[in-house]
């Protein structure tokens, strides 16, 4: 038996008390290319990041070449051979790609001609198209994974760490990548590899481990998995709570659809968005599922108006039967169309303002704010109704939505979106980092709309809560919705097959 | 926004407004299956075109004759192009004859209509006395609405024939192939603009219009109403891509229509994949001997259930690569739902369940 190069024992890491990694214990041996697989949230990222210094385990032990280790940093892991190719580049924008590829080796004078001579013979050994000369700004988002991963490989890694390297790649290019794997494999390299690509994986690891929950679910030589038991283990969930339970689903019937209220028809947004083509109908629910850069948040961003759709030949957004096209989210409002954002912190609202003033401030953007002045009677009255209404718990109205948990803070961002009257109502990711008793809330408050007949639309990772509220299921992949499911004949393998293939 | 030369110009420019190349979704109750496919097999008909219920049977054209389950009940002297039935009477409309009106026993009592009526696509009785019309294009007779197609024509009109007087009124004109129609319960007609690919909802005196259904994602065509409430539409052929983007090229359109023969066109068809050199086949539709799911097709086979408020309800399709397409006509006769599938040749039926709507 080969001593592992990288062994993680028992390993735990949690944020703030909740855990992303529960008690895994992983083994990487030497020249050994490791698929790591789950779904998003499973904790992939996190425990690749153990490794790579980004985090250190609340518990357990990370041992790398037989000793225990404690990198305090990327740097420290780096210098000790341990390489990470993120998944957002960490590449300096402003930089060459030879400086880039420099960085962290750099002299205290360096002389760019021979950076670029030396950076030029580097790339075309890998066969990366890639000019050495380009800042990396311009640069588009392959030929940054490819200087990402150009680098790891300059640094004589011993264990290289990719994080979805393939997401953005051509075919002709991860041809490439894959044959770049495979040569640093024969020369000692070990190599996790996490992808969303199952046929990848299946294609160019030797051994896969699967995580669900932040937890450890199975690690076994790739001859012993085929697609479908994959997806059965990245899916295959054992925790039946009330929230998510069979009976509730199976006792649930569709709402029928209403008329048609917006349709989306060849929308394009750079390489997030592609050609993608869709209906939402009044009175329904509808589901919206896809891996992390699936395009669906960019899709519902471009009809709200928060991002804009290509200038030429970026497709047509209908609005009741009528072209719309939002440059800015305010018209947007006005028309009615209302976008809760799945990143509340940076975009949901002002975390030094009150409760009241933050679902004010929605009045006020739609317009639809009584008194001309700003008025602190109708503010702390709105604030009064919607506090009841969605059981916002805090000390007062006046409490700053910084002191508050997260639930409580969705929910006066779900209030602050409310009180503009939506005729379309975008939820992304509405009980992301919510706690359970305010996910059944939330989850009332979706239902109680549709069932008011209006156009409810809820973007999720999360397979259960898709499937437990939505009537109708849309599934993104590459910037495309490619697959629609009646709530009737729709499943968590379905789904997951549908948004991986 | 008001339409101008100069928004025309920037929205070609910029591939937006009516220079988009952009086809409705097919989702929702419009989301594809395979229903029309997996119906048993059907009566053998060449080309059925309209199917109509006469005294609780239904016949349906063939060419110039008038055929049911029991044969060939009549022949006319051309093509017939619509037809449409009451209680006592029989309406039927020809290439070259016009609009004729027919007794029970099949006997011409066609008045003298105060204007000719030709190039009729839909019939439909309203009152005893009155017969309703849709003329597809004034300039292109019903066997030639492919070049209609092509040539974008806004020419079609709905009119109203009185029977006693023989009164012909044209209701609304300019109308881009209108190519079905039938009554509403409140005494307004419905007709379906097929170029324009949606569903109109006019007042009879045709003061008053409303679309009632857009974005339509085929070119539809004849509507017959169901019988608890609601319609059937007929859509008789797929809008794609292609077809949009031939639309947007004129001099391509213009030298096609000049130099290729009307069959190798890429335009919408009743059926497709039946030449081996048709303009898109092989590797543009399949790889290794199967049919790419994606595959583009000139004909499709799709039936819409519409609810009374004619949002659709219930679809039944036959995909690229089908067999069924081009149906052009539904009738609810015999509690049974037939189709008259102008490209698989063939009268097709499916049983109706309790509500109205097939299992």
């Amino acid at each position: 038996m080969k001593n592992p190069v990288i062994a993680l024992h028992n390993v735990t890491k949690e944020f703030h008390g909740n855990p992303a990694v529960k008690n895994v214990s992983f083994e990487l041996y030497s020249g050994e290319i490791h698929a790591l697989l789950g779904e998003n949230g499973a904790g992939k990222s996190t425990l690749t990041k153990m490794i790579a210094g980004v985090h250190e385990p609340t518990k357990g032990e990370v041992r790398y070449q037989d000793k225990t280790v404690n990198f305090s940093s990327p740097q420290d892991a780096l210098e000790n051979g341990i390489a990470m190719v993120f998944q957002e580049t960490s590449l300096i924008p402003s930089l060459t790609v030879a400086q880039n590829l420099e960085l962290g080796n750099e002299k205290f004078l360096s002389r760019l001609r021979g950076l670029y001579i030396s950076a030029q013979q580097f790339l075309q050994s890998l066969s990366f198209e890639v000019d050495p000369t380009v800042q990396v700004s311009q640069l588009g988002a392959a030929q940054k994974q490819m200087v990402e991963i150009a680098r790891a490989v300059r640094h004589n890694a011993k264990v290289i760490v990719f994080d979805e390297p393939t997401a953005t790649l051509t075919p002709e290019e991860k041809y490439h990548f894959f044959k770049l794997v495979n040569r640093l494999k024969k020369e000692g390299v070990s190599i996790i590899f996490i992808s969303h690509a199952l046929e990848e994986a299946l294609e160019i690891s030797d051994r896969i481990t699967i995580l669900r929950d932040g937890e450890h679910v199975i690690t076994d030589e790739v001859t012993a998995f085929d697609r479908n038991l994959i997806i059965q283990k990245m899916v295959g969930r054992n925790l039946t709570t009330e929230l998510y339970g069979d009976e509730v689903r199976q006792a649930r019937k569709a709402r029928p659809a209403g008329k048609r209220v917006l349709s989306a028809q060849n929308l394009s947004m750079g390489s997030l968005v592609r050609n993608t083509s869709f209906s939402i109908f009044k009175g329904q629910v509808t589901g919206v599922f896809g891996l992390i850069g699936s395009g669906r948040t960019e899709t519902f961003k471009i009809i709200s108006g928060v991002v804009k759709r290509d200038v030429f030949h970026g497709g047509e957004v209908r609005l009741e039967g009528r072209p719309v096209r939002y440059r800015i989210p305010r018209p947007a409002i006005l028309d009615g169309i209302v976008y809760v954002t799945e990143d509340r912190k940076v975009e949901g609202f002002f975390e030094t303002k009150s409760i009241a003033e933050n679902i004010y401030s929605g009045l006020i953007g739609a317009d639809l704010n009584e008194s001309a002045a700003i008025s602190y009677a109708e503010m702390a009255a709105l604030a009064k109704i919607w506090t009841e209404r969605l059981n916002v718990k805090a000390i007062d109205n006046d409490s700053k939505m910084i002191e508050l948990s997260g639930g409580n803070q969705q929910k006066v961002v779900l209030a602050k979106a409310l009180v503009q009257r939506p005729k379309l109502i975008i939820l992304d990711e509405p009980t992301r980092g919510v706690d359970v008793g305010a996910i059944a809330e939330i989850h009332a408050v979706i239902n109680e709309l549709a069932d008011a007949g209006l156009p409810v639309v809820m973007i999720s990772s999360y397979l259960p809560e898709i499937l437990n509220l939505s009537d109708r299921i849309l599934v993104s992949r590459l910037g495309r919705m490619v697959e629609e499911f009646s709530i009737a004949d729709a499943t968590e393998e379905k789904i997951m097959y549908a948004a991986v293939h | 926004m008001r339409q101008t030369l100069f928004t025309l110009f920037v929205d070609r420019f910029m591939g937006r407004g009516a220079a988009a190349v952009t086809v409705p979704p097919l989702d929702g109750a419009l989301k594809p299956n395979n229903d029309l496919e997996d119906l048993f097999n059907g009566i053998a008909a060449k080309a059925p075109d309209c199917i109509v219920d006469w005294q609780g049977v239904p016949i349906w054209s063939e060419g110039a004759r008038l055929v049911s389950q029991s044969g060939v009940q009549t022949e006319f002297g051309s093509d017939i192009t619509a037809i449409a039935t009451s209680d006592c009477m029989i309406a039927v409309a020809t290439l070259n004859e016009g609009l004729l009106l027919l007794d029970d026993h099949l006997a011409q009592i066609t008045p003298n209509w105060s204007v000719p009526v030709k190039n009729v696509t839909a019939l439909t009785f309203t009152a005893q006395n009155e017969l309703w019309y849709c003329t597809g294009s004034e300039t292109r007779a019903p066997d030639n609405w492919r070049r209609d197609f092509l040539e974008m024509n806004q020419l079609g009109h709905v009119g109203h024939a009185n029977l006693a007087t023989g009164h012909v009124r044209v209701i609304k004109s300019k109308l881009g192939y209108p190519a079905g129609l039938a009554p509403m319960p409140n005494g307004s007609i419905i007709f379906s603009e097929a170029w324009s690919s949606h569903l109109v909802e006019i007042s009879p005196d045709g003061r008053t219009s409303r679309v009632v259904l857009d974005e339509i994602p085929g070119y539809p065509g004849r509507i017959s109403p169901a019988q608890d409430s609601g319609y059937w539409l007929s859509i008789f052929a797929p809008r794609n891509p292609l077809i949009e983007f031939v639309l947007r090229e004129p001099a391509y359109r213009k030298a096609m229509m000049r130099e290729v023969a009307p069959e190798f066109w890429v335009a919408p068809n009743y059926f497709s994949g039946r030449l081996f050199n048709e303009p898109m086949q092989g590797g543009a539709l399949k790889q290794m001997g199967i049919l790419k799911p994606w595959a583009p097709t000139l004909s499709y086979g799709m039936v819409v259930r519409l609810d009374a408020n004619c949002h659709p309800v219930r679809s039944f399709h036959s995909r690229a690569g089908g067999t069924r397409h081009g149906v052009t006509s539904t009738v609810e006769a015999d509690g049974k739902l037939w189709m008259a599938c102008r490209g698989g040749n063939e009268i097709l039926s499916v049983d109706l369940g309790a509500e109205g709507i097939p299992a």
